[in-house]
């Protein structure tokens, strides 16, 4: 890539091309996964873990799954019928996101002595997840580029970036630094689709409130996941991320009340 | 005795300038990265150019004193943010 | 077959692509490297360039459509992680190819009406019937279309342009190899994991056939098309212009063969490729005359 050093510099365009392009997520997730075989450096040693801990850990591991699978078969779906190139080389780019951050989830719930991950995810996932990613793919069936966007890369986005980032917090360490790379992706997934949504809703405000209809029937199921998500984890309720902050920040920027 | 009228106004004191070192970022291609960095949570003080990317919580850096008015880039989250003054404080807002 | 599958693996293709081959490129090429000054200098050189780059980008855009509208298709999760590593790598042809045009001299703001202008219109045919499968959700036939017909075509046009720009044009030439490896691992993975479903649906051979024999049909008449405007080869004015004996493709002197030896040339790698890849996975190649 040329160009200015700084940034800041950059034109409107000039970074937007920039920013979408495969260049960039090139040497974007160089910095992060090079040297980090299935996302966390080699060596790294398993912490112990009790069973009652590494049972909530595969729980959640298996909701994580059902999540990052709603992204991609959404993100793949969505390429078809994104509205100009940058978008379309842009989802490219968090197809194989998430087509990855699939794999390290299933590597690490093989090293949690997972044998048959297709039946323990059935078995573990939670009801309102799978809910959520049943409408997700409805909105990409109908070719619905605005309620595909806000479901994924606003509200879903949003739920894995704030859960992931807390997650990793608190986890063992081979966990936790797989988690801090994917949190490193979804910062692109997440901005992505706030900006986009925000660009178009300032062209087309009459959007406004079809995407509010969505997002109160998506709240819920939203808000359910989090917190069956951090029970399995065995964090207290008054130790919670503000999800809510996170989230509801998000889409007050988009212009939505609560 | 000077007219106080006659001195000069005190205007926006100059920008400083300032030497961005490497963060340890690096979510971002090599050549940007040290404008950049990981936010340490709420007791993270700011500099003066420093600013918060309220849609994923990276700290963007500037070779210059940031001031209302100013417009930056958050590349790790691809959004353009303006600066704006709030209760005193200096924050970025979404520009989409 | 999952152990053949995790060959297809995302940290592989993290390992052999962007961390290997891609390593120190930008948009596929050496950072310095440029046009060639004859290229640029010449008005109909750099024309014929400029076809022949979007009939690539409209390919590579096909492929895009294709291999993202698969994953949601794919039985299982292993294919879907490789047909995410294939969108990403169709996503990079895509962009390669289009700097290539703005290399060439094309604004931006005029890309679409310079495809427009240039774009072959059996392409875009060819692009239908394979589109089609896709919207169908049809996993078979979607992936012996993309990844055995498209991507079988591909692999012989990128390798005869790479043959005439490995001299005249490194640039070109070093972008198409990064290509030319990602098409191999596209085509093993049809190959591979198609053998075994359409031996499991044997029901599917004459509706996939079908699908082959038209696509077949539009691929030969773009040919056609495309070397009845300026022979395709990239480095064939240029070697010609030079007086040079040129590169050569299938025994043929690039630079001093007619365009109907070239298309021959080319047709009949790119069927007899065809009628070795298809029978490997148990179907048989219908010819569309």
């Amino acid at each position: 890539m040329t160009g200015p050093d700084s940034p800041h510099d950059l034109g409107e365009t000039e970074f937007r091309d920039t920013v979408r392009s495969f260049e960039f997520w090139f040497e974007a997730v160089e910095g992060y996964l090079h040297g980090r075989p299935y996302g966390v450096t080699p060596g790294l040693k398993e912490a112990e873990l009790s069973e009652r801990q590494r049972d909530g850990l595969i729980t959640t591991l298996c909701n994580y799954c059902v999540g990052e699978t709603a992204a991609l078969d959404a993100s793949s779906g969505m390429i078809g019928f994104a509205p100009d190139r940058g978008a379309k080389v842009f989802l490219a780019t968090q197809v194989v996101d998430e087509g990855r951050h699939l794999e390290v989830l299933l590597h690490r719930l093989g090293q949690l002595g997972v044998t048959d991950p297709d039946a323990e995810i059935e078995q573990r996932a939670n009801r309102s997840l799978l809910k959520f990613k049943e409408r997700l793919l409805e909105f990409v069936d109908a070719r619905d580029w605005e309620a595909s966007v806000f479901a994924q890369n606003v509200i879903l986005e949003c739920l894995e970036f704030t859960v992931f980032r807390h997650h990793a917090g608190t986890a063992d360490p081979i966990t936790a630094e797989m988690l801090r790379g994917i949190v490193s992706d979804e910062r692109r997934h997440m901005g992505f689709g706030e900006n986009d949504l925000g660009r178009r809703l300032l062209i087309a405000p009459h959007t406004h409130d079809r995407l509010y209809r969505i997002k109160r029937e998506l709240d819920s199921l939203v808000l359910d996941t989090f917190a069956e998500t951090l029970g399995e984890l065995g964090i207290e309720r008054e130790e919670r991320p503000d999800l809510a902050g996170d989230y509801m920040a998000a889409v007050a920027r988009l212009g939505f009340r609560s | 005795m000077t007219d106080p009228l006659e001195k000069p106004t005190p205007g926006p004191r100059p920008r400083e300038t300032f030497e961005l070192e490497e963060t340890g970022f690096n979510e971002v291609p090599k050549r940007f990265r040290r404008f950049y960095r990981r936010w340490r949570g709420p007791g993270d003080k700011l500099g003066p150019n420093e600013a918060l990317c309220p849609v994923c919580k990276v700290v963007i850096r500037s070779t210059k004193t940031l001031r209302a008015g100013d417009r930056v880039y958050c590349m790790p989250c691809m959004s353009r943010l303006e600066l704006v003054e709030e209760d005193g404080m200096l924050v970025a807002k979404v520009i989409y | 077959m999952v152990d053949f599958l995790s060959n297809y693996s995302i940290q592989k293709w993290l390992e052999s692509c962007p961390q290997g081959y891609l390593q120190d490129t930008v948009y596929g090429h050496g950072p310095d490297q440029v046009e060639p000054q004859e290229l640029l200098a010449n008005d109909d050189y750099r024309e014929q360039q400029i076809r022949t780059t979007v009939q690539l980008i409209a390919g590579e855009r096909c492929a895009l459509a294709a291999s993202s509208g698969l994953v949601n298709a794919a039985p299982d999760q292993a294919s879907k992680t490789f047909l995410a590593t294939q969108t990403l790598d169709e996503g990079r042809h895509v962009e390669i190819f289009t700097r290539r045009l703005f290399d060439l001299g094309v604004k931006p703001d005029d890309l679409e009406s310079t495809i427009k202008t240039y774009i072959n219109p059996h392409l875009g045919k060819f692009a239908e019937v394979l589109l089609e499968k896709i919207d169908k959700k049809d996993f078979v036939a979607g992936v012996v279309g993309q990844n055995i017909v498209l991507e079988g075509m591909a692999f012989s046009v990128f390798e005869m342009l790479h043959a005439g720009a490995e001299a005249s044009n490194p640039k070109f030439a070093r972008t198409l190899s990064g290509t030319i490896a990602d098409e191999r691992r596209h085509v093993g993975f049809g190959e591979n994991r198609i053998g075994e479903l359409i031996r499991r649906y044997p029901d599917k051979k004459p509706e996939v056939q079908r699908m082959q024999r038209d696509m077949t049909k539009h691929m030969l008449a773009t040919f056609h098309e495309a070397f009845s405007h300026n022979g395709a080869g990239a480095g064939r004015t240029s070697a010609a212009q030079n007086g040079a004996s040129g590169p050569t493709y299938q025994g043929l002197n690039m630079a001093e063969a007619s365009n109907e030896e070239m298309e021959g040339a080319l047709s009949a790698t790119v069927l007899k490729e065809f009628k070795t890849r298809l029978g490997r996975i148990g179907l048989e190649y219908q010819s569309p005359a």
